[in-house]
């Protein structure tokens, strides 16, 4: 479980410099600066509305930001022309899952590795089976999205993420649209994940799913980074007293 | 008993310009349609396009046709595009002026553009916005993300829409007889003329009319069920 992340190597896979965004008058974000080392997993966690979805996608550029600078190893993506590069690199597993209900299983996750990376289809193949397997879905691979249930699609958002061989993979709050009881299946496959060393940015309301997993937790409230740190630091040691008034209610 | 006997007479004397009129309804009626849905998606494409001068055209194109009768259409066509110097010779094909021909699937053409872009924006706004936020994700381009994921499944949407369209256009397609095209509307005026019969030639048209547009949306029917069924 404890893993080596290397915090001193000063070339994070993902730097966010004094990143705000606007909607027309209204802001979302506020200065915003967040270093992601590769390799860690950060839980995003906060009251509704407080920017955090927003946040995560800005990173692949769902979003366009109004201020400051993104950078991705070596490009500042908000300047960049390639976006679907980018997104290649960049995953996300979004809240409604977003399959695609006139492909099978199978062919949700096979699309964009052959038509946008343009690999070969049988490998695609071999490894999508073996994704699924990892998702304990396999079986699933010759249905449609729409015969299956809510944890079940999720994970098979998660596997056609992971087909890209993402080098990121954003989570925008992936439990919120399940029933209760699914939401442990999903969160055993990302927590196998995280341990593979996957970099993991997750944006969620699952408090225990944060202080185990995450390495570090940042906790976001009306645009702004309001604490962050280690799970313990911010679960038990919060200094701030919004920090602190959400997580006893959350608790 | 003597007006169904003269009714068959009528058919029988004058069938090859009834299945002559048919044949060129038909031709009118499916280039309409082709060309009416390919220019309809594009001008789809535009009403959505982010660059503002795409969009104030397609809306001012979308608002103006839907606004003014077919008929004024037709003239305006068939008078305006000489003027623009666009001339058709006027070679006579199958006792058809082509130039006249070729106005009027024009103006039919412009007509349902209007028509169809607006079933097909509807259509693609029915999709949830996650579907093009999840392809985006995946690394496809706007392009590919509009043209293979969330127009094909707009389709189905779509689809019961346009065949409505499409037998309007089959309808429709009588207006343009007013231009001398001797398509099934043209010919039962002819007839008409010839016979000094008014009501005969009017019914077996109506019934020609009916036979094509009741088959069509016979195959329609047929097909919007296949495509419900494959969607799982």
């Amino acid at each position: 479980m404890e893993k080596e992340i290397n915090y001193t190597d000063n070339a994070p896979i993902m730097k966010i410099k004094n990143l705000s965004k606007s909607y027309h008058t209204l802001p979302v974000l506020k200065d915003i600066s967040l270093d992601v080392q590769r390799g860690e997993v950060i839980a995003i966690i906060g009251p509704s509305g407080s920017g955090k979805s927003t946040l995560l996608r800005c990173m692949n550029a769902l979003e366009t930001i109004s201020g400051g600078e993104i950078w991705f190893k070596d490009t500042c993506i908000n300047r960049m022309k390639k976006l679907p590069k980018l997104r290649t690199e960049v995953g996300m597993v979004f809240q409604h899952f977003n399959l695609f209900p006139n492909m099978t299983v199978l062919k949700n996750i096979m699309y964009s590795p052959i038509k946008v990376r343009k690999e070969k289809k049988e490998d695609v193949e071999k490894r999508a089976i073996e994704l699924l397997k990892t998702v304990g879905l396999e079986d699933k691979k010759d249905v449609y999205p729409d015969t299956l249930s809510g944890g079940q699609k999720q994970r098979v958002a998660i596997a056609r993420a992971l087909a890209m061989n993402p080098e990121i993979l954003l989570f925008d709050e992936p439990t919120s649209a399940l029933d209760p009881e699914m939401v442990g299946e999903v969160l055993s496959v990302m927590k196998n994940l995280a341990q593979t060393g996957m970099t993991m940015l997750v944006v969620t309301h699952e408090m225990g799913f944060a202080k185990e997993v995450a390495d570090r937790v940042v906790f976001m409230d009306e645009g702004y980074i309001l604490e962050e740190g280690k799970p313990q630091q911010i679960f038990e040691e919060a200094k701030n007293e919004r920090v602190k008034a959400f997580l006893d209610k959350m608790l | 008993m003597s007006f169904l006997s003269s009714l068959i007479d009528i058919t029988y004397k004058y069938r090859f310009m009834l299945l002559n009129g048919a044949k060129f309804t038909l031709i009118v009626s499916i280039s309409t349609i082709m060309f009416g849905l390919i220019f309809g998606i594009l001008m789809a494409m535009m009403k959505m396009s982010k660059i503002f001068i795409l969009r104030a055209f397609a809306n001012v194109y979308v608002e103006f046709l839907r606004g003014t009768p077919v008929l004024v259409q037709i003239f305006l066509v068939f008078y305006g595009l000489p003027i623009m110097g666009v001339d058709i010779p006027s070679i006579v094909i199958g006792g058809v002026d082509m130039s006249r021909l070729i106005s009027g699937i024009v103006a039919l053409t412009i007509n349902t553009t209007a028509y169809v872009c607006e079933i097909v924006r509807s259509g693609i706004q029915s999709i949830d916005r996650g579907q093009t936020e999840g392809a985006l994700a995946l690394g496809m381009s706007p392009t590919r993300t509009m043209y293979c994921i969330v127009l094909p499944q707009a389709m189905k949407n779509i689809f019961p829409a346009m065949g409505n369209e499409f037998i309007t256009i089959i309808k429709t397609s009588s207006q343009i007889s007013v231009i001398g095209i001797a398509e099934l509307m043209y010919v039962a005026d002819t007839v008409r003329g010839i016979s000094f019969k008014p009501m005969e030639p009017l019914i077996i048209v109506a019934l020609i009319y009916f036979v094509i547009t009741f088959t069509i949306s016979l195959i329609l029917k047929r097909i919007e069920k296949f495509m419900r069924r494959s969607n799982r």
